[in-house]
This record gives C-alpha cells, sequence and structure tokens, in this order.
C-alpha cells in the first residue's frame, strides 16, 4: 500500500540504515514526595522534598525495516517512556535517537506521518461519536486522498469484522471492540512505524488472539516496523521474532526468542505420566529436582544431559507418556526481572552490554 | 491555511453531531446562557432608570452603553464557542496524558489544542449580542462614521484575539503545573475587567489598574476599543487606541506562541 497524494521518504531505509537507531538515550524526572499527614502536608508547601528519577538510563538500540520487535518489562520499567522518546512525545535528558531519520522530539509533520502510536490505556477516538467520525477526522489530519482512505478503512475494518460498530457512540462499546477501532484509526494512513503499548492489556482471550492475527498479518503485509510494548509473553510469542528485556531503564536482553531460552536456562523441564503415583524416594534417586502431582512427575534435567539419563528414566519408571519443553518464557523473564541480572544480547541484532 | 480551516470545519462538524447527540444538554446550556446575558441586561436597565449616562460626560448614555454590552456578548461568545471548551479540557488532558494522543498528530499542537472543541450552545450569546447591536445602532446619538463601521470587525478579531492569547497562557500554566481547575475561574476575574467602560476605572485605585489593563494585560482593549469606535464619535486618541490594540493583539499572538511552546517542550506526560 502506498500513499499516492504524499510521497514518501524512503531514503534513510533504502540505504540499509535502521529506521529506529537509539544511543544513549536517558529520561530523568525530578518527583516530589509527598509526605503523610496534614502537618507533614503544610510543611510540605514550603519546603518540598524532591528527588530524580532515572526513567531510562542510556539505552542503545536498532531496529531495522519490518521488525517486529517486543519490548517486555515489569511495571515502571521504562518502556512507555521509550515510546514515548521515540514518539515525541517528551523529550530526553541525554541520548540520541532517530526515528525514519528524523529526530522524533523535533515533531515535525513529516516525521508524524509516518508512524502511529496506540496506547492500550488511553482513548485516542472521540468518546461521545461513532468511530467512523473519528476516521474522517484523521483522514483530513493525515491529508489522505478519499480513494485511498476509504480502500484502507474497509480492508481494516473487514479483517478485524468491525463494520457493524463502526456508527455506534464509542462509549458504548467493549475495550475489545474500541481496542479494535483504535487500531484501524492508527493505520489508515498506513504508517511505516508503528509503536503499541500494551495493546491487549485487559483483553479477554478471544479479542486477543484476534489483535494478534490482525497485527501479524498486517505487518507482514506493509512491511511496517513495530515496537510492541507489554507485560503479555502470549503476545511476544505469537507477533515477535526479537524481544527486548527491560528493567529499571536498561535493557536486559536484545535478541531473538529462541536464543533467550538457551541463554538463560541450563535446564528443560521434562514430565513424565506415570501408571500410579510413585515412591518419592525413587524419584530422588535420580538426583533431578523434581515436583510430583499424583501419578505425574516434572523434572529439571540439565539440558546437556538429557540425550543421556532420559532413556533410563523410561525404562524404569512404568511411562506412560513423556514431554520434553523449554522452561516457559514467563518463567524465564520473570526470573530476570527478579535477578535484575545481566547477560548480553544477541549478537546480531544488538550490542552487548 | 485550507487545510487548518478544513480541519476546523471538521471539527466543528464532529462537535455539533455530539451537541445534536444530547440536545437536551444543549438546549438547556443555550437557555441557561441566555438567562444569564438577560439578568445582566435587566441589571444595566435598572441602572439607567437611575442615571443617564455611565460617568459624567463619557459619552456612555444608554444606547452606546448598549452597543458596548453586545459588542462584549459578541466578542466573549466567540472566544467561549471557540477555545474555552479546549482549554479547559487541557487540564484534564495533561493530568491523565491525554495530550499524548494531539502532539503525536501532524499538526500544529497549538491549533489542535485551542481548536479541537467547539461549544455551539455559547454563540446563543453571540446572537443575542449581534440583535441588540442592531437594536442599538439606530439609536445612536451620532451614526457611525463608515470607516467605524470598516474597522469594527477587525477590533473585534483584535479583541478576540487578544483574549485568545491570554486563554493559550493559562492553558500552558496548565501543562506546567500538571493541574489547573482554576483555569476557568481566573479567565472569569479576569475579563470581568473587560466587561464595562474604561473611564470607570479613574481616582487613586482606578488609574493604575486602568493602567495595567491596557498596557500590562490589555484586557480593557478587547471590548472597549471596538465598542468605542462604532458606538462614539471618531477621535484622534481613538485612532491611537486602534493602533494599539491592532498592535496589542499581534504582540499578544506572538507572546502566548512563544509561552505555549516551551511549555511544551517541558510536558512531561502521565504515566500509564
Amino acid at each position: 500500500m502506498h500513499n499516492s497524494s504524499q510521497p514518501r521518504t524512503d531514503a534513510p531505509n533504502a540505504a540499509g540504515e535502521p529506521v529506529i537507531e537509539v544511543r544513549g538515550l536517558a529520561k530523568e524526572y525530578r518527583v516530589f514526595d509527598k509526605p503523610e499527614g496534614l502537618m507533614a502536608s503544610v510543611t510540605g508547601l514550603f519546603n518540598r522534598k524532591s528527588r530524580v528519577v532515572e526513567a531510562l538510563r542510556g539505552v542503545d538500540l536498532r531496529v531495522e525495516k519490518g521488525e517486529f520487535v517486543a519490548m517486555l518489562g515489569p511495571n515502571g520499567a521504562g518502556k512507555t517512556t521509550f515510546l514515548k522518546l521515540l514518539s515525541g512525545i517528551i523529550t530526553p535528558t541525554r541520548g540520541s535517537a532517530t526515528v525514519l531519520g528524523s529526530v522524533p522530539w523535533e515533531r515535525t509533520d513529516d516525521f508524524r506521518r509516518r508512524f502511529a502510536l496506540v496506547m492500550g490505556q488511553r482513548n485516542q477516538l472521540w468518546w461521545d461519536l461513532p468511530a467512523a467520525e473519528s476516521f474522517r477526522l484523521h483522514k483530513e489530519i493525515y491529508r489522505i486522498d478519499t480513494p485511498r482512505f476509504e480502500r484502507t478503512r474497509d480492508e481494516l475494518v473487514d479483517l478485524l469484522d468491525v463494520r457493524k460498530l463502526l456508527l455506534r457512540p464509542v462509549r458504548d462499546l467493549s475495550l475489545g471492540e474500541r481496542m479494535k477501532l483504535e487500531l484501524v484509526a492508527a493505520l489508515l494512513h498506513e504508517p511505516e512505524v508503528l509503536f503499541l503499548d500494551e495493546p491487549t492489556i485487559g483483553l479477554d482471550v478471544v479479542a486477543q488472539h484476534a489483535l494478534h492475527r490482525f497485527l501479524a498479518h498486517v505487518q507482514a503485509e506493509r512491511q511496517m516496523t513495530v515496537i510492541l510494548t507489554t507485560h503479555y509473553m502470549k503476545d511476544v510469542a505469537a507477533l515477535c521474532k526479537r524481544l527486548v528485556v527491560v528493567t529499571e531503564g536498561s535493557i536486559l536482553y536484545d535478541g531473538s526468542l529462541e536464543q533467550i531460552v538457551d541463554r538463560f536456562t541450563s535446564h528443560k523441564i521434562v514430565t513424565l505420566d506415570l501408571d500410579a503415583p510413585p515412591d518419592r524416594a525413587a524419584i530422588d534417586r535420580l538426583g533431578f529436582p523434581c515436583e510430583i502431582r499424583g501419578p505425574q512427575v516434572i523434572l529439571r534435567i540439565d539440558r546437556t544431559r538429557i540425550a543421556d539419563v532420559l532413556p533410563g528414566i523410561l525404562r524404569g519408571q512404568g511411562v506412560r507418556d513423556v514431554s520434553v519443553e523449554d522452561v516457559p518464557l514467563e518463567e524465564i523473564v520473570a526470573e530476570m526481572f527478579r535477578s535484575g541480572s545481566t547477560a548480553g544480547t544477541d549478537g546480531a541484532t544488538g550490542a552487548p552490554r | 491555511m485550507t487545510r487548518y480551516l478544513s480541519i476546523f470545519l471538521t471539527f466543528a462538524r464532529a462537535c455539533l453531531v455530539r451537541d445534536m447527540t444530547f440536545r437536551a444538554n444543549f438546549v438547556l446550556e443555550c437557555v441557561t446562557s441566555l438567562g444569564w446575558m438577560a439578568m445582566n441586561l435587566a441589571f444595566y436597565l435598572l441602572v439607567f432608570t437611575f442615571t443617564p449616562e455611565i460617568g459624567l460626560g463619557t459619552g456612555w448614555t444608554k444606547e452606546p452603553f448598549f452597543a458596548f454590552v453586545a459588542t462584549g456578548m459578541i466578542i466573549n461568545s466567540i472566544v467561549q464557542a471557540l477555545f474555552m471548551p479546549s482549554a479547559e479540557e487541557l487540564t484534564e488532558m495533561v493530568r491523565t496524558g491525554g495530550l499524548d494522543g494531539i502532539l503525536v498528530q501532524p499538526l500544529d499542537a497549538q491549533f489542535l489544542l485551542s481548536m479541537h472543541r467547539v461549544d455551539f450552545s455559547a454563540f446563543a450569546n453571540g446572537l443575542v449580542g449581534v440583535g441588540l447591536l442592531c437594536w442599538a445602532i439606530p439609536r445612536l446619538p451620532q451614526p457611525p462614521h463608515p470607516v467605524a463601521i470598516l474597522l469594527y470587525p477587525l477590533l473585534i478579531a483584535c479583541g478576540v484575539a487578544i483574549l485568545y492569547s491570554l486563554v493559550i497562557m493559562l492553558a500552558a500554566a496548565t501543562i506546567h503545573l500538571g493541574r489547573n481547575q482554576s483555569l476557568y475561574d481566573f479567565w472569569f476575574y479576569l475579563t470581568n475587567f473587560s466587561r464595562y467602560p474604561a473611564e470607570i476605572y479613574s481616582g487613586p485605585w482606578g488609574g493604575p489598574l486602568r493602567a495595567l489593563c491596557t498596557f500590562v494585560i490589555p484586557i480593557l482593549l478587547v471590548v472597549n476599543v471596538p465598542a468605542r469606535v462604532i458606538a462614539q464619535p471618531l477621535t484622534e486618541q481613538g485612532g491611537m487606541m486602534v493602533a494599539g490594540t491592532v498592535f496589542a493583539a499581534g504582540a499578544a499572538l506572538v507572546i502566548s506562541r512563544w509561552v505555549f511552546q516551551a511549555a511544551l517542550s517541558k510536558y512531561r506526560s502521565a504515566s500509564s
């Protein structure tokens, strides 16, 4: 799809330049502590205590055209701050960034026509009006010519199956319906870069799945560059090949989904379904950390030893079924959040740290 | 410029659609607003049963004074309809982070923030003002000079520009403070000074107040100058006031633009 009325500047990508390049990006906020109690509040009027909070601490990132990058981190990690900086909403304390060759916080119209930001917790459609009215407004703001607007709108509306919702006031829609229409609005001007800030937050499983399918399809078709912040592993697994893990304003991991498993876990999970509940002592003799749930035994076995030890286990325990799986991604990432350990990056996509 | 006009008309259309969705509320707002105006007019009529003129020798007899009141109603209704709803909403947008959505759109942020809401019910006062002006003009002691008729719309625009600049600077304060719910109150206090002829501000207290509200915050120029031009004979001093008002409007727009841009560059956004 291409904007027939607006010439696109593809020069930054055509020369092999990254779509997004961030170097040493830092954002600090001065926050005021509000003391508890009436006297402290009155005293605070004249003598406020402030401290500096580092929302981002010198982040480096390079994203190529067409990448779908997930940014994962606990609350307050700096994910949304990062997207706000890349969208030009706020200015950094230090560092530099370019998106599509532009410095975001210069807020040029040319740059702002080429990306979109969808925030799961903020409503950008007119609350009291049908979404169709917001789309019309969007058409004017982004200078989309009528044939292109109608073609794109119809395509997106059909993909998400929301045609019947277009004329209902946004305030009457469910959260999932609203988010679908937010996405339609964001994509009407066919942005080259899409920033998604927790788009699936609060959605039920069906709505999440619908959004996953839609985003995967649109991103692949348009070769859009997407950065998605989320708390949900399902979003990451369904959509992204590259994962950036952020905690306390720093990137802990930047690499592929597959490599995070190799890099951060030394074992696999072997689940045995037995004929009957096993003898605990016999299981303990295997020498691996284990959990017993009735006739089911869950073992954590060193990855390098799986091939050696598994045949013996299968022979001796009356095993009906067995599965060998990687440690769930949620568990790995949760452990990373807890430990806050830095462990390097995928050499192909990010600089070591 | 055409594009911005087109976008403004789209905003206005969307606001009208919304107002028509809540018709009862729209009618109620019109009635409340007109009721308030009617009470003001009744009060001024009452005043003129006690005195033939507001300040002896000022020229503000009944009909010229009602032309003054009509001018104020027209200017205030334009500001109330076009700019105040957006400015009031800005407070909430800054507090909740809704401003983020505005800043990513490829349009001038000041335009979007100050003109995306239109309150059509506020035009009701303006229509009454036009009616009152049409009643007062044929009854003036001297008919307006043709130059005055040409200058009048320009000076109305200047008055609107000065008030708009004040709204924008108050809105910029919202961005700095994070929360400024007294915006509307402060606006009311300020514009209160503009609702009466400048001549009433005299004496040891009134003189400095008049100077302050003419040269520092040029709120006294907003209604006084266009009203004087249309309702009283043109004089040399009046000509200087006209030039001063045009200059003040231009300067106010430039200063408010600078203040607003500076405030936007300091925007912190709300936590998600």
